[in-house]
């Protein structure tokens, strides 16, 4: 008799255990997808760093050659790339975000009941490609663009200005396609800030610009850093731009990691390259995320 | 303060129309009678698009695009509204791990995604590469935005409402239709169009994982790298910028028109 209910009882709760467990196969299939199409993959390239391959045949001889390289082939070239690649990261990011804030700031205090509207229409040019833009920055500042034929018109120049082709039209289009994107997560954590901080702020004899610099500006730095997240780790592995707009001087690491799997086919090199990067990536997304919070980087979606 | 209000308002005009000014210029550019890409403007001319409707590839890469594009959306939010569940409403160990790994995608430069997708799916499993893996790629870079917008919108959610229904007798399923699925609407509406805008412009993750099929960022991406064959990348351009500008439109006499008031779920 005894024995009876504690068999119903451990089978009653096998059974609730079971139900409890039943709403975890949602989780299945996203959770499958990270493991197999982003673990997997990434070890997968990891392991290749420490191969060799010769004549467009992989070889596993497990060296350290590949990573050896990218110090001392061409004259330490690869890491002068990254390092440069790195600093017109950060330069696109600050860019971006000062064209983006005065924008955001503008929808945020300003807007009214266009608010989303204007959101959208800022956000509706990235339904076009990323390259199509560039190309179409191309038909404004290239050598034979509008800009050019515009000033000549005009008299103001003689001949046409080389504004395309270097890192510096890289480095614009960057800044120039990335800032209507951070205008959102600017402006979210622009629209939390609460208003009766300005007002008392105000109240206490504090000029607008005061006020500005005390209140609004630190409270919206949550936005800054989701923005900064947003622009910096793309921007890191860039290679579209700098093929399309940089010429020889706007090359980044980027180029090269494509150029080693595409070009040189020399797999097992751009997977040292390409795990370097990595691991900065990672690290930079990490200490953001850290700083952020992941609540603001929901919130900002 | 007057002066700087006016600085701010005529500052924001610069800049949408600095951000607009590429796709205006590739529109106006279309009608060019010129081979080149842009000015001199050498007449108006229909035949750049005659030619884009009449090329056998162009075409289809643009529906290459949407499919690809549309279906991403549908199963990355898919997906997205499982993990969301789960996480927003269940407590268990190992959590905070799946948060983080579901973060690693926003944290990797598309490029290596791309990559090291292709070393996988490409060399060691040998697949052929087509929309097919491409569409995977998509996905996985759609999936941290979609979960996130869609625990934004479930974090906030009022579960009495769920409770009340189910006392009332609805089934779980009905609980959901008439529920749960109208509160979390918007949220997927915004998870659904970041996952069609990320695959629609994307050509680093395409670049390695597309194969010979061809999308539109990629026939562009193509005949620029070659400089040659503008015409028809100005007209398949172009034909995107249509796209997107009609959507800015929609937006724009949305706000315009009286808004009907929301409605309660019945």
């Amino acid at each position: 008799m005894k024995d009876d209910t504690t068999i119903r009882e451990r089978v009653l709760s096998i059974f609730r255990k079971m139900k409890k467990l039943g709403y975890y196969w949602r989780l299945f299939p996203a959770v499958f997808w990270l493991g197999f199409f982003l673990v997997l993959p990434l070890s997968v390239m990891f392991i290749y760093s420490f191969w060799t391959m010769f004549r467009f045949e992989l070889f596993p001889t497990w060296t350290l050659q590949n990573y050896l390289d990218i110090f001392v082939r061409a004259e330490g070239l690869y890491l002068r790339l990254l390092s440069k690649s790195i600093g017109m990261s950060i330069a696109v990011t600050l860019g971006a975000i000062a064209l983006a804030y005065p924008a955001a700031y503008y929808i945020s205090t300003r807007g009214g009941k266009y608010k989303y509207v204007l959101l959208a229409l800022i956000m509706t040019p990235y339904m076009v490609s990323w390259v199509i833009l560039i190309f179409g920055w191309r038909m404004v500042i290239g050598y034979t663009g509008l800009l050019n034929a515009v000033l000549m018109e005009a008299g103001l120049i003689s001949e046409p200005m080389r504004l395309w082709g270097n890192w510096m039209a890289v480095i614009f289009v960057l800044i120039v396609s990335w800032a209507p994107w951070l205008v959102l997560p600017i402006f979210v954590s622009l629209e939390k800030i609460d208003r009766t901080l300005l007002e008392a702020g105000a109240d206490l004899g504090a000029r607008p610009s005061e006020n500005f610099r005390k209140i609004t500006l630190p409270l919206s730095m949550p936005g800054l850093l989701v923005a900064t997240f947003f622009v910096l780790i793309p921007t890191f592995g860039e290679f579209v731009a700098p093929v399309l707009a940089g010429g020889a001087s706007g090359a980044m690491i980027g180029t090269a990691i494509e150029a080693a799997f595409k070009r040189m086919h020399n797999w097992p090199f751009g997977s040292a390259l390409s795990f370097l990067l990595l691991t900065i990536a990672l690290i930079t997304s990490f200490v953001l995320i850290r700083k952020t919070g992941l609540r603001t980087l929901m919130e900002s979606l | 303060m007057l002066r700087g209000k006016r600085i701010l308002s005529t500052y924001f005009y610069l800049f949408m129309l600095v951000i607009y000014l590429p796709l205006l210029s590739i529109l106006a550019f279309s009608f060019n009678n010129s081979l080149s890409a842009g000015p001199p403007w050498r007449g108006f001319t229909l035949r750049w698009w005659e030619a884009f409707f009449s090329d056998p590839v162009a075409p289809t890469a643009v529906i290459n695009s949407l499919v690809v594009a549309v279906s991403v959306a549908v199963v990355a939010t898919l997906m997205g509204l499982g993990v969301a569940f789960v996480l927003v409403r269940r407590v268990f160990r190992g959590q905070n791990v799946l948060l983080l790994l579901l973060l690693v995608p926003i944290g990797v430069p598309y490029l290596l995604i791309g990559i090291s997708l292709f070393s996988l799916l490409g060399v060691e499993l040998g697949l052929e590469l087509s929309l097919f893996t491409l569409a995977i790629g998509h996905i996985l870079v759609a999936l941290p935005f979609s979960s996130l917008v869609l625990m934004a919108r479930l974090i906030g959610f009022d579960r009495s409402l769920e409770e009340a229904a189910q006392d009332l007798g609805a089934t779980g399923f009905t609980t959901f239709r008439k529920i749960t699925f109208p509160l979390i609407r918007p949220g997927i509406f915004v998870s659904m169009f970041l996952a069609f805008i990320i695959s629609l412009e994307d050509v680093v993750i395409a670049n390695f994982l597309v194969g010979g099929d061809l999308t539109v960022p990629m026939f562009v991406f193509g005949r620029l790298r070659l400089w040659k064959g503008l015409p028809m990348a100005k007209a398949l351009s172009s034909f995107m910028v249509v796209i997107a500008l009609a959507f800015a439109c929609f937006f724009f006499i949305r706000a315009i028109l009286p808004r009907e008031r929301p409605r309660l779920p019945r």
